[in-house]
């Protein structure tokens, strides 16, 4: 997009051009009552927290207190906040913990209620409801707020605009102008079409199956909560889904086994021409050490929906609690409420010697300068973010988002025809939902 | 009273109580979860007592253990085998002493030194069908195979986690069968030459005999190490495609620590032990057989 362009476009879409959100310090406690005090943080690795813990001394000069970070892959996150919840100890006063994981791990946080009632803060108001969502218990319906979210993402369609202004191609805006857009790069170039994930990695190849599933009206579960994916808008969804590369072959074949990063390192290699993605991708898309390609190479646009449907995305939120066994629950809420202002969040989506488009919260969406520096992504990201769905929350999800991936990954391998793979997936989610 | 007990139970007793507190009480106590319900996602501590139910649902109405079953079977039959053959050819040729046999030998130590995970995640992107050198080596040696995605495919994926663990192995066990070549004593082929025997019959009826003890232990060990084995199926396969190298290992792995399911994982756990204690009982009495 133009820079003329998103300007006229943020004003008639109502964008604050540079608004300032200076709340921390007010909100924090006066006369640094908990100086000298030591919070423990247990973090995945992200670059968005490494942001974070950069600007620490800002925040240890307003209160005295020191935090220290101790960082854990994703792959291992789960099972360390697990040992935690078990042990039941206080080395940690904040930890991290994804959308999904939450329902087995609620009793591991502390209810944050009237700690943000007291800071006056007004989550409704900073948050797009579908975040927000993943930090209640209640399997998102709960009347407790367990954290502040702090990371999450929106799905975007990244392209080549290179490629697509070469051959006068429009970006999709629907599944099958995908497939079309597909062909014709693949009749024109020696790339495929778009670089798609069904291989097995946690869950992955269900991200964007779930737009496929929505978008044709399915649902995972009924209204009783039983499996509902195996119904007729179910199983068009998931072949439509899978003929991308069976039918169509306008994905490569690799895309059978590929997960995130092989179709994020697909298009950043030159061999695929889009890739629909979580937008936090668009880094490593135009970093010169993971990608051949440059930013003005790169073009992003909302996912595709079905015809004459809304565009739907897929979202993913981590939120950041208070351990129930802390003993400085009070100094870690004062670290959240830092760590949480969306002050904070604007210096690091600024900040030109980082990449980091990661934005949780409404202001920073819409936020003039956010935009105009990532090219109005993050306007897709607030427009995306009001029909969006989350992950079902319910404690056997990685159950069900287990039997589902490998029913992907069969359909795809070609062992079983996708009304069979999702008939037994059905039976063995249902078997998951009753134990 | 104490002054009774004699001195080697003293020097004994923090070893034992080491053992006892690294080995026994976890074995002990995952027992019991055997018996119990403990659904880690709804309650922090174990459940209901349930008997024998977890076994019962694990043997008779599971077919995700069944297939993890047949899978281990599959994977272990293959691996120990192509692990063995390797092992021994790779070890008859090495057994002469010359100076590249022994550059040789010294390099067959670096596959095993390497982690599993590593190794997992290295044949992953060997067998990319985009940029991975072997996917490309195959598609040129065999022209069939160069549109085939190996993990992909059902019976290619498992040749595949099979190819990754004996790359692991095999040298290892080479080194080993070298050991036990080095101690068969070198008349007894000797005189087998002097009446006239070829090589493939001093082979077959001298040195393999005389080798038997130390393949067995090979044999035996290797079963041991392939019923375990989960890092590199993990990195590789992730027990891909469907459900088709899931093995024994990664079924408790998912079990435990994605659905948090304690007492049916720890039942799994159980009836993959069973097998490791058959395997560790005939390793015994090779070990210590007269």
């Amino acid at each position: 997009m133009q820079r003329r362009a998103l300007m006229q476009w943020m004003a008639a879409a109502g964008v604050v051009p540079g608004a300032a959100y200076a709340q921390t310090t007010a909100a924090l406690r006066p006369g640094k009552p908990f100086a000298g005090t030591t919070v423990n943080v247990l973090s995945v690795v992200a670059p968005q927290f490494s942001a974070h813990e950069a600007r620490l001394p800002e925040f240890e000069a307003l209160t005295g207190i020191k935090v220290k970070y101790q960082y854990v892959p994703f792959a291992s996150m789960r099972e360390k906040l697990t040992a935690e919840l078990v042990a039941k100890t206080d080395q940690y006063d904040v930890l991290s913990v994804m959308d999904v994981w939450g329902p087995s791990l609620y009793n591991l946080f502390d209810p944050l209620n009237d700690r943000i009632a007291e800071k006056k803060i007004d989550m409704t108001a900073r948050y797009p409801f579908a975040h927000l969502r993943a930090a209640r218990d209640g399997n998102g319906n709960g009347k407790n707020i367990l954290g502040f979210p702090l990371r999450g993402h929106v799905q975007l369609m990244f392209y080549r605009k290179d490629v697509f202004n070469r051959l006068g191609l429009k970006p999709p805006e629907t599944w099958d102008q995908m497939v079309d857009a597909g062909r014709q790069i693949q009749s024109k170039t020696d790339m495929a079409g778009v670089a798609m994930y069904y291989g097995k990695t946690s869950g992955q190849n269900l991200m964007i199956w779930f737009n496929y599933l929505w978008g044709m009206g399915g649902e995972l579960l009924d209204a009783k909560g039983q499996p509902a994916f195996n119904s007729p808008q179910g199983v068009a969804a998931t072949q439509a889904y899978v003929d991308v590369l069976l039918k169509h072959k306008v994905a490569p074949a690799g895309s059978a086994t590929f997960n995130e990063t092989d179709a994020v390192n697909s298009v950043a290699q030159g061999k695929s021409a889009m890739v629909p993605v979580w937008w936090w991708r668009y880094a490593g898309l135009v970093d010169p050490k993971t990608s051949t390609l440059k930013s003005d190479q790169i073009g992003f646009a909302p996912l595709p929906s079905m015809p004459g449907r809304e565009a739907t995305t897929y979202t993913n939120t981590w939120f950041y609690g208070i351990n129930r066994s802390s003993k400085q629950k009070n100094a870690a809420m004062e670290f959240l409420t830092w760590l949480s202002d969306p002050a904070l969040e604007r210096s690091v989506l600024l900040d030109r010697r980082l990449n980091e488009v990661v934005a949780m919260q409404t202001s920073n969406l819409i936020d003039g300068d956010v935009n105009l520096r990532f090219g109005g992504m993050h306007l897709f990201g607030a427009q995306a973010l009001k029909g969006a769905r989350g992950t079902p929350l319910f404690a056997q999800w990685p159950q069900v988002s287990d039997i589902l991936e490998a029913t992907i990954s069969e359909i795809v391998a070609g062992q079983v025809t996708v009304k069979a793979g999702l008939d037994a997936a059905a039976a063995k989610a249902r078997r998951a939902l009753r134990a | 009273m104490l002054r009774r007990v004699p001195l080697h139970v003293w020097l004994l007793t923090p070893a034992l109580a080491f053992v006892a507190a690294m080995a026994l009480f976890p074995l002990g106590y995952s027992l019991l979860l055997s018996f119990r319900s403990w659904k880690l996602a709804q309650q922090d501590t174990p459940g209901q007592w349930l008997g024998l139910d977890n076994y019962w649902n694990l043997l008779s109405d599971d077919t995700e253990f069944l297939d993890s079953v047949w899978a281990t079977l599959v994977f272990v039959s293959a691996d120990v085998a192509v692990t063995l053959l390797l092992a021994l050819a790779a070890a008859l040729l090495l057994q002469r002493e010359t100076r590249m046999n022994s550059l040789a030998r010294v390099l067959l130590i670096l596959p095993f030194v390497m982690s599993p995970a590593l190794i997992g995640v290295s044949f992953r992107f060997f067998l990319n069908p985009e940029f991975g050198v072997g996917h490309h080596l195959v598609g040129w040696i065999f022209p069939a195979m160069a549109d085939k995605v190996w993990l992909a495919d059902t019976t290619l994926a498992m040749v595949a986690v099979i190819a990754a663990d004996v790359w692991h192995w095999a040298p290892y066990m080479t080194l080993v069968v070298l050991g036990g070549l080095a101690s068969i004593p070198k008349e007894t082929q000797e005189a087998a030459r002097i009446d006239g025997a070829s090589e493939w019959v001093v082979l077959r009826d001298v040195t393999l005999p005389q080798l038997k003890p130390v393949l067995g232990v090979v044999l035996i060990l290797k079963t041991v190490f392939a019923l375990k084995a989960f890092d590199t199926i993990f990195t590789l396969s992730n027990g891909g495609p469907g459900t088709s190298t899931q093995t024994l290992a990664y079924f408790v792995y998912q079990t435990a620590f994605n659905y948090y399911d304690m007492g049916y994982a720890a039942a799994a756990a159980y009836l993959l032990t069973a097998a490791l204690v058959v395997c560790a009982f005939f390793y015994l009495r090779l070990l210590f057989r007269k």
